[in-house]
């Protein structure tokens, strides 16, 4: 399986364990998309946003000392759009709906995000 | 006097991060990731940059922008109150150049303010005269300035300039 072909399939399989996830990413650090599980225009558009989420992330957790940046949280009243670091490699997007069980949201997006890093 | 708020804004490499680095005198913030394109740099800016500086008196809010295309979102927020443009251009990448015409049409709609062409890597061969890319934006040749933003003497020359727009007229 070529690389693209695996994290594909990572995304497939995150997207069974939570079938309630939208629009899934992999974005590079600078802003590409990687793989998806999304329109490509979205996916496109999502990328570059999850990449700047990230990189002021990374920032304002420096400022106030809050250690290494885990989770991008941005929440609205109908949904979330979570973010989280493929360690230095890349950024794993997606949203899913208000009213998720972000505790296991949270738990399977990060094992989800080491499976990716090993790959990518 | 009010802090001033400028964005400075152009193509991929023109050195807007390197601008804000040299002059800023508080911290600067920049939102630099590793760039996974062929773009002649390891880096590149995804969110802002942002650095202060105190300039004839008046204290300036720099906010430098992402340079590539798919960052369009950064250039509407960060433009939002901006009382002047630095639009950032590469002597030596004129293919750059309409990208360059594209984001400053893009702020300029946005933000009708006065804006100032700064050309950089002049000392590279090849490449194009402040005049030939005055002429190619529409831009009158006293708002191009000529400068290299790694140099702290030269730096701040294209603010000068732009404080003197800001100064006598509004757009
Ligand atoms: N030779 C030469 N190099 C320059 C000059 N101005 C800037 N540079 C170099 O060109 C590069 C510019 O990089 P950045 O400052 O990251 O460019 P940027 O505009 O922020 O780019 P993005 O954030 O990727 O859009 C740096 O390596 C600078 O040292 C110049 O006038 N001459
Ligand atoms: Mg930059």
């Amino acid at each position: 399986m070529s690389k693209q072909e695996q994290l594909q399939q990572i995304l497939s399989e995150l997207k069974a364990a939570l079938p309630e996830l939208k629009e899934i990413i992999v974005a590079s650090p600078d802003g590409l998309p990687v793989a998806q599980l999304a329109e490509s225009e979205i996916a496109t558009r999502l990328a570059a946003m999850a990449a700047t989420a990230h990189g002021l992330g990374k920032r304002i957790s420096t400022t106030t000392q809050l250690g290494n940046l885990q989770e991008i949280v941005i929440r609205g009243d109908q949904a979330y759009f979570l973010a989280y670091a493929i360690g230095d490699k890349g950024i794993l997007g997606f949203t899913t709906p208000a009213g998720s069980n972000l505790g296991l949201v949270r738990l399977e997006a990060q094992e989800y995000a080491r499976r990716l890093a090993e790959v990518l | 006097m009010e802090p001033l708020k400028v964005i400075v804004t152009g193509p991929v490499g023109a050195g807007k991060s390197t601008l804000i680095r040299t002059l800023s005198e508080t911290e600067v913030v920049d939102t630099d990731a590793v760039a996974t394109e062929a773009i002649g740099k390891a880096t590149t800016t995804v969110a802002l940059d942002h650095g202060t500086l105190r300039l004839d008196g008046q204290l300036l809010h720099l906010f430098g922008t992402p340079g590539q295309d798919r960052f369009d979102f950064m250039w509407e927020i960060l433009s939002k109150g901006a009382l002047g443009i630095l639009l950032m251009v590469r002597a030596d990448r004129p293919k750059t150049i309409p990208a360059a015409r594209n984001i400053l049409d893009f702020v300029v709609s946005r933000t009708p303010v006065p804006h100032v062409v700064g050309v950089t890597h002049l000392d590279q061969p090849r490449v194009w005269q402040p005049e030939e890319i005055a002429l190619f934006l529409g831009t009158p040749l006293e708002r191009v300035v000529g400068f290299d933003p790694r140099k702290p003497e030269e730096a701040a020359r294209p603010l000068a300039r732009l404080l003197e727009l800001i100064g006598t007229e509004s757009v």
